[in-house]
């Protein structure tokens, strides 16, 4: 049963995806030995889940896919304008930007449960042809007898365009999701990506970015904060395929409770590709005795002239600023959160649109509050 | 204010203070002098509430409280400071921010209102001048990439601000130079009161040159061994700690 996911859920040849569910495999044959039915795509959401996207700001540019199929009734494209594009051909969802667009365009993808177990899939593909594009990406649910969704996109930058992609996943403990990002990077394209996995029975983030065109330049950013039983796979591909091609990488991980966290960063700089410069800084932090973080960068070099930097840590909290904030009148719950948030900093300061970092850091704080168990 | 009887605290198994008494009113400054090893620092530490500190016997009494039984937090929310002797450096943390949530925590515990910005940043603004403090350290974060000196001058800075008051100056002096000692001692001085006390842990008499106590402890090996006035650092500082462990000496035969 494992294997069918497996062949589903994953990249590579049978021995690689094998290989690169290592940690994973324990969650993946509990959900394996679950009988799922199709999810309805017709489903209501709750008022408190459309609470959770119905974000003043991007009324009007707001896509919302439910259980992987766009939503008519939710939905709100009116605003997007000539530049954007928004179809359905064959099963995949297609965005289509060609020129400059400032609003963020915000893309909701939500799992919703039937009485029994129920799965979804979806596909897209986004293309940027030239110019810029800001996009908001969510991943919801809604908690119940369990939905494990799959979203496998395509996003292509053409020559010199840029895309900042924040990216959301706040899931509830019965909700699973399985995403895979594949990107292509035209010459001197940038991809600004931030992500922010956040709780969820099991998500897997599968990222894989080649770095097509010469001066071609990745920035990703990410933070897992799980508690709970919460278990989050990140899987970051990257590939420096061009000469002059940047990658800079900076991942957070938390781990509460019983959580598990899993970061797997590996960079390669394929012959040919001189002059690339690799930066990958993981550092992660547990937050009680039970929770578990593995992490493995991998770095691969086949070319010359190649910068490259990386760097991963497990740690604690750090237990002498915890009591110098305490003895300065600030509680043990503040004080954690302080340090937590403080944390995660470097990774939400590349956003620049300030309301979306505080509303972003305002997501983290109940998945590392409290006192640990 | 302040009621230490017969204080007996272990370290990593180690017993550190063997049987301290001390007797703290408001508007006292007391001086806790002593060798390395004596046992000062973790007298400041235990009545900061630091973890690791283990009483094993005797009583701290403060305001008509049991100490040992508080939260830290709860400690200096009650008006209780601690000038670190290695001031921690918490990235991320932004120093205004920090020095904010935790005036305003304070405050909060003790029913007062919480200061809105402007409030707050006249305090600073304020208190940053007397201990000639840049306004750019605000900006920062807690401590990080702060000199040795500024550093120091910072707990002073939050002492000012947090006006508490039972005040504990743990080595504040070492590793300053002459103007910034001044500049600290200038910051304690400001703040003496009839409503206040200090407890200055030093191992040179220099500070207590600028902070003139109105009494001096020596600490050695966990006890007080000897009590006096201001003049009792002027005697160690010409004979050194040797002297007061020869008279301990001679007292015993």
């Amino acid at each position: 049963m494992a294997a069918a996911l497996l062949e589903e859920f994953g990249r590579g040849d049978a021995r690689e995806r094998e290989e690169s569910w290592r940690y994973s495999k324990t969650a993946l044959r509990s959900l394996s030995q679950q009988e799922f039915v199709a999810a309805d795509t017709d489903a209501e959401l709750p008022e408190t889940l459309r609470a959770q996207f119905d974000w003043p700001q991007t009324r009007g540019r707001r896509v919302v896919v439910v259980n992987g199929v766009v939503s008519e009734r939710y939905s709100d494209f009116a605003d997007v304008g000539a530049m954007v594009t928004v179809g359905e051909t064959g099963g995949t969802i297609a965005v289509r930007i060609d020129g400059r667009i400032d609003e963020p365009v915000h893309v909701v993808y939500v799992g919703v449960p039937s009485a029994q177990p129920s799965r979804w899939q979806a596909s897209t593909a986004m293309v940027v042809v030239n110019g810029f594009a800001h996009m908001i990406e969510q991943h919801l649910g809604v908690d119940g007898a369990g939905v494990l969704g799959s979203v496998r996109r395509r996003i292509d930058l053409g020559d010199g365009a840029r895309l900042d992609l924040v990216s959301v996943c706040d899931l509830p403990e019965s909700v699973s999701l399985y995403r895979l990002l594949d990107v292509h990077l035209g010459a001197k394209a940038t991809l600004h990506a931030t992500h922010v996995l956040l709780g969820g029975r099991m998500q897997r983030l599968d990222m894989q970015v080649e770095l097509a065109g010469e001066q071609a330049r990745l920035e990703s950013r990410g933070v897992f904060a799980l508690r709970g039983r919460a278990h989050a796979d990140t899987q970051l591909d990257i590939r420096h395929v061009a000469r002059d091609t940047a990658c800079d990488i900076v991942w957070r991980g938390i781990a509460d409770q019983r959580a598990r966290g899993i970061f797997h960063g590996a960079i390669t700089v394929a012959e040919g590709a001189d002059g690339s410069d690799a930066k990958l800084s993981n550092k992660n932090l547990l937050l009680s005795a039970q929770a578990e973080i593995d992490t493995q960068p991998v770095l691969e070099i086949y070319a010359d002239e190649v910068k490259a930097a990386h760097g991963a840590t497990v740690g604690q909290i750090d237990e002498r600023a915890l009591f110098y904030l305490r003895s300065r009148g600030i509680s043990l719950a503040e004080a954690r959160r302080m340090m937590v948030t403080a944390f995660c900093r470097e990774v939400l300061d590349g956003i620049t649109d300030q309301d979306l970092r505080n509303r972003l850091a305002g997501l983290l704080i109940p998945h590392v509050d409290g006192a640990s168990s | 204010m302040l009621k230490i009887e017969n204080l007996h605290v272990r370290v990593a198994g180690k017993e550190i203070l063997k049987g301290l008494s001390l007797d703290v009113k408001a508007g006292e400054v007391h001086a806790i002098m002593g060798p390395n090893g004596a046992g000062k620092s973790t007298l400041g530490n235990v009545l900061a509430g630091r973890e690791g500190y283990e009483v094993t016997q005797g009583s701290v009494v403060y305001a008509g409280k049991n100490l040992l039984e508080l939260e830290p937090d709860e400690r200096a929310a009650e008006g209780v400071f601690l000038a670190f002797q290695y001031p921690v450096e918490i990235p991320g943390v932004n120093n205004t921010y920090f020095l904010r949530a935790a005036l305003n925590a304070q405050r909060k515990h003790r029913g007062e209102a919480e200061l809105d910005s402007m409030q707050f940043l006249k305090r600073v603004r304020e208190k940053l001048a007397v201990l000639h403090l840049k306004d750019e350290l605000l900006h920062r974060a807690v401590n990080e990439g702060f000199s040795g000196g500024e550093k120091k001058r910072n707990e002073i800075f939050q002492m000012a601000l947090l006006e508490p008051k039972l005040a504990i100056l743990d080595e504040t002096d070492s590793g300053l130079d002459i103007d910034a000692l001044k500049m600290v001692a200038d910051g304690v001085n400001a703040m003496r009161s009839p409503e206040r006390a200090f407890l200055v842990v030093t191992h040179y008499q220099r500070l207590l040159d600028y902070i003139v106590p109105d009494f001096v402890h020596v600490l050695a090996d966990g006890v007080i061994v000897e009590s006096g006035d201001a003049s009792l650092a002027q005697k160690l500082e010409e004979h050194g700690y040797a002297w007061i462990a020869e008279r301990k000496l001679a007292g015993a035969v």
